[in-house]
């Protein structure tokens, strides 16, 4: 697979993904990403060190396996009845670009009606994203919530 | 005892039975005032750990039931706690969540503090009569700070039982806490997870002491998970207690529990165990080790569970803020602080795998004690068998509910007495 990543592919993976995310395609999902990726939501934008730092979410790929096992099995509280969801992905841009590998950061407005609430999260996206057997898999994904440093409800969702 | 508080006492006095409570103490916004008054603002309140305020200047934002306050580090290494209310028109005068400062100023009207409180810079002073001393005009410290290995607490009330009264039968189990570091040492500089729920505050102590009870309902999937993932099998569920400790603090005591480990611990596992060994022996460095750490409510807002230190800040009678803070451990190698990190995210905080669900199950509780139809919550599961203990304290088995009836018993003398 030589042909170069292009902004067209790199955006309909995101749509994609956000599609997927919104409608609680987990297996599919998953399936998105590499198996040396991780997952990283920090708690507080400021730290550097997930090694120091306590995160809202820092899964490597068997970590990631279990949260979609749990979200699958049909016990998670927050998730009964499920919460309906829609994100807009917005202001993609490409921050560096090789022939094999992309890093994009995006914005996300995600709307979640949970019970009787209407939760707002918002925040930026930034992708690591690999060519791998002609397809871009997610090697890397950092959340930075805007909100991550304050006091939040569940986060029971695929952000 | 003033006429509203005396009529309010009666009330409590009926509203608590030894094996039940009336819903009405988590829903009446009354209650919640009273609560306020007569327990966050007279007993010891946690605040914060000595790690967090590590330099001189350095300081955290924190409150004492309502009341904004400040927890400062002076230049003189001294740590002091102030209402954070500026003396001439109440402004904050820190409104920075955590920083470090040589002086605080008041952004209102210019007012500037030292670090140790004191009145250094009125602004456009000409005008104040010349009687005035700005020593009289020092930041309000909280009447009563003291710490306790490092934690830090703070009482709103001039008098009152010492800290170490207050802790009384807790100090066992905070030492068995802190002791996990060979050091001694505890370091909450991980950062903090920080969640909100509509509920009552008391709904977290009752569900964070739990016994186990509720785990084989709402969390059995995820110890299911943990346990398939850990490096060790739990033999047997009956060897813990859970512990009525006296002063409203709660306990779940799991050093019997009898583990087979499913593989031999890591290289950094091994040389920790070892220094905890010859730090404090075989027998109590087994009862330190990952696994047998109890799940510690010192009331009325600190709780330890498992890799973290836990405050609760009340904020009304249906809404309640949690931190979570890692605690990681002094003198012992960086893959084990690592590890509690790692641990900690897997299970706490809003996107954890057992959180989510105490928090859900809160807000539904929440919900619940609003219908009216027979308003007592019972609370009576193995009080033929309890153990009372000459302190007054009680034990009793895993999934009982010994502790909830010592903890309301204590709610009801805090709240009805003068």
């Amino acid at each position: 697979m030589s042909a170069t990543i292009t902004r067209a592919d790199v955006e309909k993976f995101l749509f994609r993904e956000a599609r997927l995310a919104d409608e609680h395609r987990y297996e599919e999902w998953l399936s998105l990403w590499t198996s040396d990726a991780i997952y990283w939501v920090p708690c507080d934008a400021e730290s550097a060190d997930p090694l120091r730092q306590v995160s809202l979410i820092y899964d490597d790929r068997a970590r990631l396996g279990d949260r979609v096992e749990r979200l699958k099995s049909g016990t998670v509280l927050a998730q009964d009845p499920k919460p309906r969801m829609r994100r807009v992905i917005s202001n993609v841009e490409i921050a560096e670009l090789s022939a094999t590998e992309v890093t994009v950061e995006s914005n996300f407005v995600l709307v979640e009606a949970r019970g009787i609430h209407q939760h707002i999260w918002c925040g930026q996206s930034i992708h690591t994203l690999r060519q791998q057997d002609g397809e871009l898999k997610i090697a890397r994904k950092k959340v930075l919530l805007v909100n991550s440093d304050r006091e939040m409800p569940a986060l029971q969702f695929l952000v | 005892m003033s006429g509203a508080a005396a009529a309010s006492a009666v009330e409590i006095g009926q509203l608590i039975r030894p094996d039940r409570v009336h819903g009405r103490v988590y829903r009446d916004p009354a209650l919640f005032r009273l609560e306020m008054e007569q327990i966050f603002h007279k007993v010891w309140v946690y605040l914060a750990h000595d790690s967090e305020v590590p330099n001189n200047g350095d300081y955290v934002r924190r409150q004492i039931g309502l009341q904004p306050v400040i927890v400062i580090r002076g230049s003189d290494g001294v740590v002091r706690v102030f209402f954070n209310r500026c003396r001439h028109r109440a402004n904050l005068v820190c409104n920075h969540e955590r920083g470090n400062a040589a002086t605080l100023r008041c952004p209102y009207h210019g007012w500037t503090y030292s670090n140790h409180g004191d009145l250094v810079a009125p602004t456009f002073d000409e005008a104040y009569e010349p009687t005035l001393r700005s020593e009289d005009f020092g930041l309000t410290p909280v009447p009563r700070v003291q710490s306790y290995r490092g934690l830090i607490f703070a009482s709103a009330s001039a008098t009152g039982i010492s800290l170490e009264e207050h802790l009384g039968a807790a100090r066992e189990f905070l030492d068995l806490i802190l002791d996990r570091s060979p050091e001694g040492r505890i370091e909450l500089s991980a950062g903090v997870q920080k969640m909100r729920y509509l509920a009552n505050w008391k709904m977290l102590p009752e569900n964070s002491v739990e016994g186990g009870y509720h785990g084989h309902f709402i969390h059995k999937f995820a110890f299911g998970l943990f346990d398939s993932r850990s490096g060790r099998d739990r033999l047997a569920h009956e060897e813990e207690w859970v512990r009525y400790l006296t002063g409203g603090h709660m306990l779940e005591d799991f050093r019997d529990v009898q583990y087979r480990p499913k593989q031999p611990p890591s290289g950094a596992r091994k040389a920790y165990l070892e220094t905890l060994s010859k730090t404090y022996g075989e027998e109590r460095a087994q009862s330190l080790s990952f696994g047998h750490a109890p799940i510690l409510f010192v009331f009325p807002n600190f709780l330890f569970v498992q890799t973290h230190i836990r405050r609760m800040q009340p904020v009304s009678v249906n809404e309640t803020y949690v931190y979570y803070q890692p605690m990681l451990l002094a003198g012992v190698p960086p893959e084990i602080n690592q590890d509690i990190l790692r641990i900690h995210e897997s299970s706490f905080g809003p996107a954890g795998f057992l959180s989510p669900d105490d928090i859900e199950i809160m807000e539904r509780n929440q919900i619940g004690v609003e219908a009216q139809g027979n308003e007592w919550l019972f609370i009576g599961r193995g009080i033929h068998r309890e153990e009372r203990l000459a302190d007054g304290g009680t034990i009793g088995h895993d999934m009982d509910e010994n502790h909830l009836r010592g903890l309301w018993q204590h709610y009801a003398r805090l709240m009805s007495r003068a």
